[in-house]
């Protein structure tokens, strides 16, 4: 080993102890498996084991930040216990909901739950993308993982027509229709990197942020009279009963304001053309 | 027996909705004010069809039948409402919500 280059050696060094640490982390969780230990020697693995990423991504990604010695410890202390807090105020949110009566310890890895967390995350990352992204053609298509995912959930919720219409109408529908509003419309401004202006953007996350909690805290806190859960069967035949039979008056109402929109958009969106024109119509 | 719940949907739709509402409060583009109502619409059929999940008893589908109603409405209204936004363009040469605030030329 005497003829490897000192920085190769450093490098390997730091590789190890980085991935020493990783194991580390993982090995902890593991060790937190066996309750009796109580929680001092995972508390210490994790600190050591932080403290060893810490200084393996020393050498890496901040070299500009001169870690070394006490600096190294106070370094890690802090970014220990800041991951501990979220960790801790993280858990104390989602382990009631992980939790059964009994108190039991409900698996991360259920697939369905993995299903549904996928296509949560798809929405909601969708309609962030939405919200908050400053060209309106990237808004356009953050939209679409957004209803692709809200698709997703229906069909976990045993909704297997309203999916395909969401599917077909949202997607293939409103979503092309929108991006043909787009591009046929100039953006504000005329610079393309500020098509999606906003307006007040603190206030509106203060606004955001007051309404999901409010609806969070309603929607964990509310005693819901829940049945027990469904089997999955196929709904479509039961829904056309619906709409032909208690649902009927609705459906030929919808079908009239189907029609009167489709009229009506043609009208409005036509005016400009027909006086442009020489061919005035009465 | 999942552990996925009532609250987990409501909680997705509550997402949903505030970021549609955030949308619809802060862009200046008036297309993009119809991409939040949209999204507001789409977190209201999530909580239909999880109430209709969740909630109502085996072999009743209202909820659901009440998604397909609002999609219908949501398809009409995307409809008439990009086709103001464009006769809007046609008459003041801009989409910008804070430029547009007469009612004729």
């Amino acid at each position: 080993m005497a003829e490897v280059p000192s920085k190769l050696r450093a490098f390997l060094v730091r590789l190890g102890v980085l991935a020493a640490g990783l194991a580390g982390i993982v090995g902890a969780a593991l060790l937190n498996r066996f309750a009796h230990l109580g929680l001092a020697p995972t508390l210490l693995l994790e600190y050591a084991a932080v403290t060893c990423v810490i200084w393996g991504l020393n050498g890496f990604l901040f070299r500009t930040v001169p870690l070394s010695g006490a600096t190294l410890l106070v370094f890690s202390a802090a970014a220990f216990g800041i991951l501990f807090l979220i960790a801790y105020f993280v858990g104390g949110i989602v382990a009631p909901l992980l939790l059964d009566t009994a108190g039991r310890f409900i698996g991360f890895v259920r697939l369905a739950d993995l299903v549904f967390y996928a296509f949560a995350v798809l929405t909601i990352a969708g309609a962030a993308g939405c919200a908050f992204s400053r060209n309106i053609i990237y808004s356009a298509w953050a939209m679409l993982f957004a209803f692709l995912g809200v698709a997703g959930l229906y069909v976990f919720l045993g909704a297997d027509f309203p999916a395909v219409a969401q599917v077909l109408i949202y997607v293939g529908g409103i979503l092309v229709l929108i991006l043909f509003a787009i591009m046929l419309t100039r953006q504000i401004g005329g610079d393309p990197k500020l098509t999606n202006a906003h307006l007040g953007l603190p206030v509106g996350a203060a606004l955001a942020a007051a309404t999901i909690g409010m609806l969070a805290y309603m929607a964990v806190m509310a005693p819901w009279k829940t049945v027990p859960v469904r089997s999955y069967e196929p709904v479509s035949a039961a829904l056309g009963t619906a709409f032909l039979t208690d649902f009927l008056l609705p459906f030929e109402v919808a079908s009239v304001v189907l029609l009167a929109a489709l009229v009506g958009s043609v009208i409005i969106a036509r005016k400009e053309i027909k006086e442009d024109s020489d061919m005035v119509l009465e | 027996m999942t552990s996925i719940g009532l609250p987990h949907f409501l909680i997705v739709g509550a997402a949903l909705f505030a970021l549609g509402m955030v949308t619809v409060v802060t862009r200046r583009n008036a297309v993009g004010i119809l991409m939040g109502v949209e999204l507001i619409l789409n977190a209201a059929n999530v909580n239909f069809v999880a109430f209709n999940h969740y909630v109502e008893g085996p072999g009743k589908i209202t909820g659901q039948v009440f998604s397909i109603f609002v999609i219908v409405l949501a398809a009409a209204e995307a409809a008439v409402g990009l086709a103001i936004v464009l006769a809007i363009y046609q008459t003041f040469r801009t989409i910008d919500v804070r430029e547009t605030d007469l009612l004729r030329e």
